[in-house]
């Protein structure tokens, strides 16, 4: 199944055309990063931090992408009821969607590293960057297919399950965007460790910026630790849930 | 050998609204089953819930022996054509047999061979490599019924494999049911709503209306009991007819024809070879010799539209 899938995305055309996308995204910003730093609006710390973070930011919104139309897709292409009709089971079948859909962050994550190292090399950041990019991009990617699926499971269209999906990334996005006030006191810090987003961002904020160690500030990382872990729970638990419609015709 | 279906008390419903009241039915092995019935008779849906896409409100059933609480084992025994089924686009038809070969647990080489198997049976050898996004309908149609192969199935499902077909399409579509029935020994259910094509490859038929079974039997069974008005031609000579007419008209029997021919009509709820059996006795009776006898068969399509149509 997971073989299948991931040929269906990487051969079927929808993979390329967002990996392109999402390099020449990438490169533009970086580009913009480099050009502030050489203009000394950024510390060279902090360009690697932006650089990676927008490398897993949109990298996870591929694969929310890629997921959110995993389910939905099917039922409206019409392909669903003949994949019911296999004796592969319907975890099997959410299981094999959300793998197809993870390769698309390890693509995302491939394309990022020339850039990581472009921005970092010289102050031996390049490898804790990576590294740190890597677990958190991972865990929320893990948290946008589980989320994507889900979706996709229970919408009965493709566009609902992309506008929901959106929508919740947005929502996760949010308090990134919040004025440092907000973002401050318990009710701040509450919000900014609850959503899996901020938390991970924040934590890669800690590990490169502040140059903190790995487990220095590893509090940040249980919200997107939970989420990548529930997220992908739920989806493979309403995998038994996934018919059909009454009435329903392609 | 079980039965290739059986269901007991079947039943779906949607709140108030009864999809498929309860349904008892069994189904010999090797048998080509017409499932008739207007849109919305319960046929997509009792095919959903037999091939374990829909669960039943209530009842049981069973498919090649397995009870219905092994969703899976069914699966692995039975292929469906669900209607208008859809088909990746950017996949060729050998690619998309293959895939689904595999997912019946065959190796990458069994399904490759599978699939060219099955193509050559359904007559797209030739474009085996094509996108299914440049097939025409009938072949898509055609490629769908390959799929509802790959797993050698013991009974097959087809709901409207015909639709939107062209006539030729039809054609190709009907000998291909009439082929995997009588070469591969599947059982075959046959949902469609050209009663032509049940009549030439279907054993039994099966009329669902509002969701109940309104008739079930073979086809003549089901067609001789259409009230529809039926026929038998029988010639005598020209010399006699009017002394023929005239023996008939003694016992009730209407007659009209061509001057060498009388043409019975036999009311509904009558025989045929008992209304024509006393048309014969009373014509002997008079002394005119009978110089042939046609029955003319009952019409599966009246009694489709006799059963159906009333509410």
């Amino acid at each position: 199944m997971t073989q299948q899938e991931l040929r269906d995305l990487w051969f079927g055309g929808r993979a390329l055309p967002l990996m392109l996308a999402f390099s020449v995204l990438v490169s533009v910003m970086t580009y913009l990063v480099a050009t502030n730093r050489a203009l000394n609006f950024l510390e060279q710390r902090e360009a690697v931090n932006l650089t990676l973070q927008i490398a897993v930011a949109v990298g996870s919104l591929i694969v929310l992408l890629g997921s959110g139309d995993a389910l939905s897709g099917e039922r409206e292409r019409g392909t669903l009821e003949s994949l019911l009709l296999t004796p592969a089971s319907r975890r099997a079948l959410v299981v094999g969607k959300g793998l197809a859909a993870l390769s698309l962050w390890l693509a995302a994550f491939a394309i990022s590293i020339p850039y990581v190292w472009f921005m970092g090399r010289g102050i031996g950041l390049v490898g804790v960057a990576l590294v740190g990019g890597f677990v958190v991009g991972s865990l929320l990617a893990l948290f946008l297919a589980g989320l994507g699926l889900l979706i996709s499971a229970l919408a009965g269209s493709n566009r609902f399950s992309l506008s929901l999906g959106l929508f919740a990334l947005f929502a996760l996005f949010a308090p990134t965007q919040l004025p440092t006030a907000a973002q401050q006191g318990w009710a701040g810090d509450l919000l900014l460790r609850i959503d899996p987003f901020t938390s991970g961002l924040h934590y890669l904020g800690k590990l490169l910026v502040d140059a903190h160690t790995a487990g220095q500030d590893v509090s940040w990382l249980i919200s997107p630790v939970v989420a990548a872990v529930l997220a992908p729970a739920a989806a493979i638990a309403v995998a038994d849930r996934i018919s059909i419609r009454p009435g329903e015709r392609p | 050998m079980p039965p290739a279906l059986e269901t007991r008390g079947l039943t779906k419903s949607y709140g108030s609204l009864i999809a498929l009241a309860p349904l008892d039915l069994e189904l010999e092995a090797g048998v080509v089953l017409g499932f008739l019935g207007p849109n919305g008779a319960g046929k997509t849906t009792l095919i959903r819930m037999v091939s374990t896409i829909l669960r039943p409100t209530e009842g049981s059933f069973s498919v090649a022996g397995v009870p219905d609480d092994q969703p899976q084992e069914i699966r692995r025994r039975i292929g469906a054509l669900p209607e208008s089924a859809g088909y990746p686009d950017a996949q060729t038809g050998e690619e998309f047999l293959r895939y689904h070969a595999r997912l019946y647990g065959q190796s990458g080489r069994a399904a490759r061979a599978t699939a060219r198997t099955l193509l050559e049976e359904v007559g797209l050898a030739e474009r085996s490599g094509s996108l299914v996004s440049a097939y025409s309908r009938g072949m898509r149609q055609r490629l769908g019924i390959a799929r509802t192969l790959v797993n050698d199935p013991q009974v097959v499902f087809l709901d409207e494999p015909t639709l939107g077909l062209d006539p030729a399409g039809q054609r190709q579509v009907v000998g291909l049911v009439g082929r995997i029935a009588r070469e591969r020994g599947a059982t075959v259910v046959l949902s469609t709503h050209l009663l032509a094509e049940v009549e030439e490859v279907c054993d039994r038929v099966l009329i669902l209306h509002h969701g109940r079974v309104v008739a079930n039997g073979t086809v003549a069974e089901v067609a001789e009991r259409a009230a529809a008005p039926r026929r038998v031609r029988i010639r005598v000579p020209a010399e006699l007819r009017d002394r023929a007419v005239a023996a008939l008209a003694d016992a009730d029997i209407d007659a009209d024809g061509r001057p060498d021919e009388i043409e019975l009509t036999i009311p509904s709820g009558v025989l045929r070879e008992a209304a024509s059996g006393d048309a014969l006795r009373k014509l002997l009776a008079a002394d005119v010799p009978v110089l042939g006898l046609e029955l003319e068969r009952g019409r599966l399509s009246d009694a489709f539209l006799e059963m159906t149509e009333a509410g």
